[in-house]
């Protein structure tokens, strides 16, 4: 797209832009003179860790920089007509037209960017009359747009915000945010919040938007790969200032070193597991920014010249800007590992699973009632949601099952009854070959107790800050699980017990992380104090339910090669949970593990986690496949074509007859609708679905239910 | 409106109710010293032999709305449905039924305290949002402390203040009364006059109420003003009358309906004080009249009478919030 | 640290100590943890000092101060005194005589009783009642949020007059209890949605999973979460129960064996104080005792939430 604007014409202009707050430890600047420009009709990537500065770039643009925060530099704008504007000048009544009017921003935590006591219909309406436009006209508008973004208009109009899933209402944040046809459109992380098929799906839709209303689109996140495809350059931040732009396609254009050890150390599907990387050090503080190149004390390539001098940003190539004394020797020093693996010649660890399963569930279906009607239902006959519909999973000794999928499709209460915390409706679950729940009820026959099941079986959660307590210290957090289970201890032994073990995570000194408080520790530390209160309790299956998901993208790799480690020393093994299939990969292709992917209450696709990888046979496997992107591609400046035909996870509550992906498959055939594939057995890798039986099954004769898939829909209509 | 709901609030109202009748039956009825054993001592003292057991309890049952002589199961349904069925009893002191003292002054009662919970309300919400808006300034601060200090004065303290100045050092008001005798009821005259004489017990209901509200509001408003809906209603370019209007004051008001159920019974329940205070005859003042009288069926009308009205306060409160909180009906809200 | 190879000898699990904790290191960590800390944190907030400054200054009159005082008698003194005119009778006398400063004193301990008496009937039914009803579903939960309910909408001073008359209690302890019967409902309303969160808190999951008792989660893992707003609600229970108290003793509807600040009030009041400008002190000052030990309640109350904050405790550790 942006390869056709013959003059690429700057829509803004960003000079020496400097953000400061004032604090009691010193001035703290959150955007450090960052100059760049921005083209009419591209889409700018800003890529940046959390605490890079990114979120206070897309404030500056708008001169939205909350209080007591303060903007200088310059910001110009050039309108329609050619004029420019300072941006950082304008009186109030003019920022405020400027605003929404010529550039809207959609900025993080967008769940709670609407009113919650108004319905959806009133903030485009109140937004229009702000604006003087005409209301009918506007509201015409709007429709179309939430028509593009595949919402029903007079359903999602007449919601309250709470009514709206996550997906539904981002999307409807989106028209809102272009309802007065601005020129730019900044977004803050819009989509981090979303499951990735989910994110994947509103780029795709984003790309057909930019087209159709003509948009320059800035598009802030921390995730590289997310937005590769969509993006024309991508800005890299690193310590509140730009450190490079480059054109998005190609990755390998990238030249400075914090780029590339951010890329190699982001798991993916295709580059061989033992090249990632993670980066040394940490982010420095806003107070305190190293002086000369704010990168040089994590940098491998650094010189004394690095800490004397700041490299300016300076072109290299068209579109190609670098601040880097030593952008030359990247490619030499650190290459792009991209290459593709050939299929699981990662170094393994130990792939000594036994025979022996530990866990073993059957026939697994866990339903519950609800009260809550949910989206608009008035009537309340307590309803019945499956979350788990009909599973069987063994796992071994030493094994690792990652399970896979969107939110809401039961991963998580199946992983809780994996572990005996959440008592399954029907079916059983079984350690050791003895039943948990009817052991729990003392109805069972072996001879182990409930406290031995109990203490077998542990969790990791997502959520790092919810999963201490925090009123406890760290001591006392791990203190717990040899309270529990060896009595024999006495407080010094525990402590020194603990001790050791924080040690052994990578947290030293030891006393000092023992003696903090939850909220003196980092994600990534609470997640591995976490780690280290489960392995206590010396289990032998960990259920680690996105156990990595909430951290920052370089400190994945960290804690899942931490899990791996101890699992080594400890003799476990780990049901996975993710909705992010580059995740499930590494950790369960580095143990030798297998991937199941789950869909609506059932696994729909299981095998070895290279295999499901390399070779996904179930079209929504495909689909996962396609959300993550393909690091090594060069598409440049558009996403392909969403392979589902829907974007909304169906209802649980009432799921699809038959195939329950058919509404949404784009393989779907008229007797998927009314007949169910059943998972193959026999082999390692095992799917659900007709195209895999026979060539005398009725599917193949069955009539095709539809060709149109998300990317075709808006762009077909918009041309 | 959601249906289930609202039959789940009108469950919860007759089950309070339903309580309130229970424990007065038997209050009347269980506890030592009984009013029926007192009763009819009294009537055996004033006529001695010459009423029979048979009249006696024909009394006690007129009275008391309980038939001694049946079982205590019995006696308790007649109870019930006597009482659901407006049947409250006979004032024991001034002999006419308990249903018609109360319909006299219970309107006074919902008349003063409905003022002043408006006036509590308003005062509240506007100062308390204010602050908010002026956090930090001087202003906030004087304010802030100024509600805190009338948060530690009991109303009552207030009211003797009130009467001591007004009433007794400036005669500015009267000490007591509903309204001046001698005026055609339905006269402007008359209303002005019954103003005139509420006006003392509400400014100390309202001046030592609204301190409360006011800081709820301010730090409900302030925990508001910092959420991501009033920035993106800031970059929509909306009106600052709008924003405050529909988007603080609507959010940050919803965190006050818990207090203003509890509000509604401490009020009642302060109207005892209140009303002996300013010699006012409303509901409390006959509950107290009551009390001190030992006039057992009185008493325990009046206070089922109090329950009902907060009852009724409460499900009218509850029916406005759900109005409100699109949350409630859906059972988001936390 | 990612490829930190840990070497098999290094497993931490066998891991044991050669120190013994002695008894005097538990004890000083817990006179650490309960008074040194709160002390602290105290000392940095000139409210909570200030508050707890007069609540302390009361008890103390409250019970030492009863020793230092003769009781006063009728014709103590000169017929109202006005205050501060003579040493003997610094805040003057009543129509009888008697000092009003020594009645106040003496009025003081009743009053007191009520209030912790009161107050703590209140917390331990409102938690009690709030926690179990949040950590139990179904059945029992329902039931006693129903109580909870009637117990809140049910108003308080019609109930406690109804039931004083029939139960004549005479007890200060007994009145403050009366007095608070159903002043939980708020409490346990309020603990109750607590507990429903934090029940669903990964840590308290966790615990489930480290197969840790159920009285051990509610004491360890949910209770020092409410504590802040259980204590919040001890200091303004007694608040009310003060406010109760006084208010209805003013009305005569309380039986008393003892005289205090209602009682006062109520002689005061039917003496016709609040008549004349020579009788005000009589009333004043009994109302000056309220207010202030109310003021110092809410001081005390303010500050709770930052005793308990562990953000704010690991500043002052």
């Amino acid at each position: 797209m942006s390869q056709q604007v013959v003059a690429q014409e700057n829509i803004l202009e960003l000079r020496d832009v400097t953000v400061s707050f004032g604090m009691n430890r010193g001035v703290s600047k959150v955007l450090d003179d960052v100059s760049i420009d921005i083209h009419r009709g591209e889409i700018l990537g800003v890529v940046g860790e959390s605490g890079s500065g990114k979120s206070m770039l897309a404030s500056a643009l708008l001169d939205a920089v909350v209080d007591p925060g303060t903007v200088d530099g310059e910001v110009s704008y050039r309108t329609d007509s050619g004029e420019t504007v300072d941006i950082l000048d304008l009186e109030d009544e003019e920022l405020r037209q400027l605003r929404w009017e010529e550039i809207a921003m959609v900025f993080q935590g967008a769940m709670s960017f609407f009113n919650p006591t108004m319905k959806i219909r009133g903030h485009f309406l109140e937004t229009l009359k702000a604006h003087d436009q005409d209301v009918d006209e506007g509201m015409e508008h709007a429709r179309e747009l939430l028509t593009d973004l595949h919402l029903e208009p007079d359903r999602v109009f007449d919601t309250f915000p709470h009514e709206l899933s996550g997906g539904m209402k981002q999307r409807a944040l989106i028209a809102l945010s272009l309802i007065l046809e601005p020129n730019v459109l900044v977004m803050d992380e819009p989509t981090a919040a979303l499951d990735l098929l989910m994110q994947r799906s509103i780029l795709t839709l984003l790309d057909d938007l930019q087209e159709k209303y003509d948009l320059t689109i800035v598009f802030i996140t921390h995730d590289l790969p997310l937005v590769k495809d969509l993006c024309d350059r991508i800005a890299v931040m690193y310590a509140f200032d730009v450190m490079e732009v480059f054109p998005a396609g190609d990755l390998s254009n990238s030249t400075h070193p914090y780029t590339r050890s951010l890329l190699n150390a982001v798991p993916n599907l295709t580059t061989s597991l033992d090249e990632l990387r993670s980066i040394e050090g940490s982010a420095p503080d806003p107070v305190d920014i190293p002086s000369g190149c704010s990168y040089h004390p994590r940098c491998p390539l650094s010189t004394p010249e690095c800490e004397q001098e700041d490299p300016p940003l300076e072109e290299i190539a068209p579109d190609q800007e670098v601040a880097c004394w030593h952008h030359e020797k990247v490619d030499e020093e650190l290459p792009l590992a991209l290459e593709t693996s050939d299929g699981g010649s990662a170094e393994v660890y130990e792939g000594n699973q036994s025979d022996e399963p530990v866990v073993v569930m059957d026939d697994i279906e866990v339903h519950f009632e609800t009260d809550d009607g949910g989206l608009l239902s008035l009537f309340d006959d307590p309803e019945i949601v499956r979350a788990v519909d009909g599973v069987d999973l063994e796992i071994y000794e030493n094994d690792v099952v990652a399970i896979v999928g969107e939110s809401g499709c039961g991963k998580t209460t199946f992983g809780k009854t994996a572990v005996g915390l959440q008592e399954p409706t029907g079916g059983s679950v079984r350690y050791r070959g003895q039943d948990i729940w009817e052991t729990k009820r003392g109805e069972g026959t072996g001879d182990r107790s409930y406290d031995e099941i109990r203490r077998a079986l542990q969790i990791i959660h997502q959520d790092p800050g919810s999963s201490l307590n925090p009123n406890r210290k760290v001591s006392s957090i791990l203190q717990v699980p040899m309270k529990s289970w060896q009595s024999d201890l006495d407080v010094e032994d525990r402590k020194a017990r603990l001790l050791a073990m924080l040690e052994a995570a990578g947290m030293s000194p030891p006393e000092d992380y023992a003696d903090r408080y939850p909220h003196q520790l980092s994600g990534g530390e609470k997640q591995r104090v976490a780690l280290i209160r489960a392995l206590l309790m010396n289990p032998d299956l960990i259920l680690a339910d996105e156990a990595v998901s909430a951290l920052d993208v370089s400190m994945r790799v960290d804690m899942m090669d931490l899990m791996l480690t101890l699992q080594d020393l400890f003799d476990t093994s780990y049901l996975f949970i993710s909705h992010n299939l580059t995740n499930a990969r590494y950790l369960a292709g580095r143990a030798g593990g297998r991937i199941a992917v789950m869909y609506l209450g059932e696994i729909i696709e299981i095998g070895p986690a290279e295999e499901i990888v390399q070779n996904p046979q179930h079209p929504y496997t495909q689909a996962l496949h396609w959300s993550t992107t393909d690091l090594d591609s060069n598409s440049e400046g558009e996403a392909d074509e969403s392979p589902i035909r829907a974007i909304d996870v169906p209802d649980p509550i009432d799921p699809p007859s038959g195939c329950r992906f058919h509404p949404r498959c784009p393989e779907a055939r008229e007797v998927c609708a009314t007949e169910k594939p059943s998972l193959d057995s026999g082999t390692d890798h095992c799917t659900a679905c007709f195209r895999e039986y026979s060539e005398d099954h009725p599917y193949w004769d069955s009539e095709p239910l539809g060709e149109e898939t998300i990317g075709a829909h808006v762009g077909g209509e918009s041309s | 409106m959601n249906g289930r709901w609202l039959l789940k609030r009108i469950g919860m109202s007759l089950l309070v109710v339903w309580s309130t009748i229970t424990l007065t039956f038997a209050l009347i009825r269980l506890m030592p010293g009984s009013p029926i054993s007192r009763m009819r001592a009294e009537l055996y003292q004033q006529y001695g032999a010459t009423m029979t057991q048979a009249e006696i309890d024909r009394q006690v049952r007129l009275y008391l709305n309980v038939q001694p002589d049946e079982p205590l199961w019995q006696q308790y349904i007649t109870y019930l449905l006597d009482t659901f069925q407006g049947d409250l009893g006979h004032s024991y002191v001034q002999g006419i039924e308990v249903t018609v003292i109360l319909a006299d002054v219970l309107p006074w009662t919902v008349l003063l305290l409905s003022i002043a919970i408006m006036f509590q309300y308003t005062i509240g919400i506007l100062l308390g949002a204010s602050m908010a808006y002026a956090e930090g300034s001087r202003f906030d601060f004087l304010s802030t402390s100024v509600s805190t200090f009338l948060v530690s004065v009991p109303f009552y303290v207030f009211a003797f203040l009130l009467i001591f100045f007004f009433v007794f050092q400036w005669d500015l008001f009267p000490q007591g009364g509903k309204y001046s005798t001698g005026l055609e009821a339905g006269s402007l005259a008359f209303y002005r006059s019954v103003l005139y004489h509420a006006t003392l017990p509400i400014v100390s209901l309202v001046i030592t109420g609204f301190g409360g509200i006011a800081l709820s509001m301010r730090a409900n408003s302030i925990q508001t003003l910092g959420s991501d809906y009033i920035r993106g209603a800031q970059l929509r370019g909306l009106s600052n009358f709008r924003i405050s209007y529909r988007y603080v004051a609507r959010n940050a008001i919803l965190p006050l309906y818990t207090g203003l159920l509890i509000q509604i019974g401490f009020l009642f329940g302060g109207a005892v004080i209140l009303e002996q205070i300013f010699s006012y005859r409303g509901i409390g003042y006959v509950l107290l009249d009551a009390t001190l009288y030992r006039d057992y069926p009185l008493m325990m009308g009046t206070f089922m009478v109090i329950t009902i009205a907060v009852v009724v306060g409460v499900f009218v409160a509850d029916l406005t919030y759900g109005k409100l909180d699109p949350r409630i009906q859906t059972g988001d809200s936390q | 640290m990612s490829d930190a190879s840990i070497e098999n000898e290094d497993i931490p699990l066998e891991v044991v100590s050669d120190v013994d904790q002695t008894w005097q290191d538990t004890v000083r960590s817990l006179v650490n943890a309960y008074v040194l800390v709160p002390g602290r944190i105290m000392i940095t907030d000139y409210r909570a000092l200030l508050g707890f400054g007069i609540v302390f200054g009361y008890l103390f009159v409250g019970t030492v101060g009863v020793w230092l005082m003769e009781p006063t008698t009728m014709w103590d003194g000169d017929r109202l005194v006005q205050s501060f005119e003579t040493m003997a009778h610094p805040l003057g006398t009543d129509p009888q005589g008697r000092d009003i400063l020594t009645l106040l004193v003496y009025g003081t301990r009743p009053i007191l009783l009520m209030m912790l008496s009161g107050g703590l009937f209140i917390i331990t039914i409102g938690t009690a009642i709030g926690t179990v009803a949040g950590f139990s579903r179904g059945r029992l939960d329902q039931i006693l949020s129903m109580i909870t309910d009637v117990a809140l909408t049910i108003p308080g001073l019609p109930l406690v007059i109804v039931l004083a008359v029939t139960l004549n209690p005479e007890s200060p302890v007994l009145i403050g209890i009366l007095l608070a019967i159903n002043g939980w409902g708020g409490l346990a309303r309020n603990l109750r949605s607590q507990v429903l969160s934090i029940r669903e808190e990964d840590y308290v999951e966790a615990a489930k999973a480290m197969n840790v008792s159920t009285g051990n989660v509610l004491l360890k893992d949910v209770l020092p979460n409410m504590m802040p707003y259980i204590l919040y609600n001890f200091m303004s229970s007694m608040r009310g129960v003060l406010f109760a108290s006084v208010g209805l003793y003013y009305l005569g509807v309380l039986p008393y064996s003892q005289e205090n600040w209602g009682v006062l009030l109520e002689q005061a009041y039917s003496g016709g104080a609040l008549t004349t400008w020579s009788m005000f002190h009589w009333i004043f000052w009994p109302i000056v005792a309220v207010v202030i030990l109310s003021i110092g309640l809410i001081l005390l109350s303010q500050s709770t939430d930052k005793l308990f904050n562990p953000r704010v405790r690991a500043r002052h550790e």
